[in-house]
């Protein structure tokens, strides 16, 4: 008995003290991507706006609308920032671990807490553009969210894919350097097929059902879903997100433990 | 007690596996000052970054029942893009130190001056070297794992090195692993050789010296 509460005393103490080191590299991590004289999380605002106020005149010009009346900035600048989140966590995975491998020297700091605190900050200041432009349109074209729980969801299972993706690419980093020349050159081939810029109902019906193989393509839906409510079809399937999340993320935990083995520091 | 049981590491390399460590078991006891005395390439600094847990063995087995610092050197522990200060708090952080008193024991025993709030990549390796080892006796390990060039740096800074472990004699284990005999007799009490990828303790400083030099 005394036995089994011996236990939970460790896996806690143990819990805390890996909690501890999380929030420590994430403050340092928020010390040197977004700290004192860098203004690197402008960019987390700017890009988006740039793109939407470039596709809405573009629109404007043409005197073409989207299909179901959507709010057209909207429509692409909530589809662009859950993207940015992806090419964010994925193009910065091949780097996560040779960026912080003198951080390997304190025994209790793992690859783990390192690629996780990166994208949870990552997390946070893209969620915060997020919230940021959701107020926008809300207060300048009374276009608020029907169901911003479904948008925070929506953020947070993105977060968990691509972080698991992460996780694999920083595996794969520790044996060769293809990731690092290949990644960007994905994530910008990949755009299309992500779900960022098209809606599943757009489609014909055969191509619909490819598009739903794609974990993202449900993801997009879903911060849709929670965006503009019933005013489009939408289709996804949090199940088969949570499956690939659990999958991936498995995945890249046990190879992550063989990679930390077979880094040379 | 630090044990090492069996311990074997070996490398990949272009010219196929090159054996750097084969078979060594030994003991560490608390308060123990060792030198470790080994040729360039023997393998002295993968022994160190094994028994840190920096990196992990090919087989065999580091069992730790003490507080252990990582390898205290030039080259790694802290984060080059940020400030001393920056370093010793993510330091305090991750240690569970108080942050306050950290960073001033830090700034008080590096002397870096107003370097302390520069980035570290800013600074020259003697200084890193003096930050390095600050931020470990924050810490306050029970045993201390130290490459040579802490000992041969600046010699008035090695003094001071050489003072704090002194003052921690009773509870504090040192390793040093050097190629020279001359600070391994200034820092040690007993000592061990490592030839061939095989460790051999002394009791005696002198005999182990003379064994080193004949080897």
């Amino acid at each position: 008995m005394s036995g089994a509460a011996d236990h939970i005393g460790r896996i806690r103490t143990g819990l805390r003290a890996q909690l501890r080191v999380i929030g420590a590299l994430t403050l340092r991590e928020l010390g040197t991507r977004f700290g004192r004289d860098n203004l690197g999380y402008l960019w987390l605002f700017v890009e988006p706006a740039l793109l939407g106020g470039a596709i809405g005149a573009m629109h404007h010009l043409s005197g073409h609308g989207l299909p179901g009346g959507l709010h057209i900035a909207a429509f692409w600048v909530l589809g662009y920032i859950p993207y940015y989140l992806l090419r964010g966590v994925i193009n910065r995975a091949p780097s996560a671990i040779a960026a912080n491998q003198s951080l390997l020297y304190h025994r209790h700091i793992s690859l783990f807490d390192i690629i996780l605190a990166r994208n949870l900050l990552e997390g946070a200041a893209v969620g915060g553009a997020m919230a940021a432009f959701v107020l926008f349109f809300g207060i300048t074209a009374g276009e608020w969210p029907r169901a911003p729980e479904k948008m925070v969801i929506g953020m947070l299972l993105m977060l968990a894919f691509t972080h698991g993706v992460a996780l694999l690419i920083a595996v794969g980093s520790v044996y060769t350097d293809v990731f690092d020349r290949v990644v960007h050159l994905f994530t910008y081939l990949a755009l299309p097929a992500t779900g960022a810029f098209f809606m599943v109902f757009w489609l014909p019906t055969e191509l619909q059902k490819t598009a739903l193989w794609v974990p993202t393509v449900h993801v997009f839906e879903l911060i849709r879903d929670g965006q503009f409510g019933t005013q489009v079809p939408t289709h996804y399937d949090i199940g088969y997100v949570l499956a690939w999340i659990a999958g991936l993320n498995l995945l890249g935990m046990a190879s992550l433990g063989r990679a930390r083995r077979d880094l040379v520091i | 007690m630090i044990r090492l049981l069996d311990l074997h590491k070996s490398y990949k390399t272009h010219l196929g596996h090159r054996t750097v460590l084969s078979g060594l078991t030994t003991e560490f006891r608390r308060g123990e000052k060792i030198g470790i005395l080994g040729r360039n390439g023997a393998g002295k600094t993968t022994l160190l970054r094994l028994i840190a847990g920096v990196e992990g063995p090919s087989s065999g087995r580091v069992e730790r029942h003490m507080s252990v610092s990582w390898p205290l050197g030039f080259a790694g522990a802290m984060h080059y893009s940020i400030s001393g200060a920056d370093n010793a708090r993510f330091i305090a952080r991750i240690y569970g130190k108080p942050l306050d008193w950290t960073t001033g024991f830090v700034e008080d025993f590096s002397e870096l001056g107003e370097y302390f709030r520069l980035p570290v990549r800013t600074y020259s390796s003697g200084m890193i070297m003096r930050l390095g080892f600050a931020l470990s006796l924050a810490v306050d390990f029970d045993c201390y794992l130290v490459d040579e060039v802490i000992a041969v740096g600046d010699s008035r800074f090695g003094e001071r090195c050489r003072q704090a472990l002194a003052e921690r004699h009773a509870r504090s284990t040192l390793l040093l692993v050097s190629h020279q005999p001359e600070t391994v007799r200034a820092f040690c009490s007993s000592a061990a050789v490592l030839h061939d990828g095989r460790l051999t303790r002394y009791d005696d400083l002198d005999e182990a010296i003379a064994i080193y030099r004949a080897a």
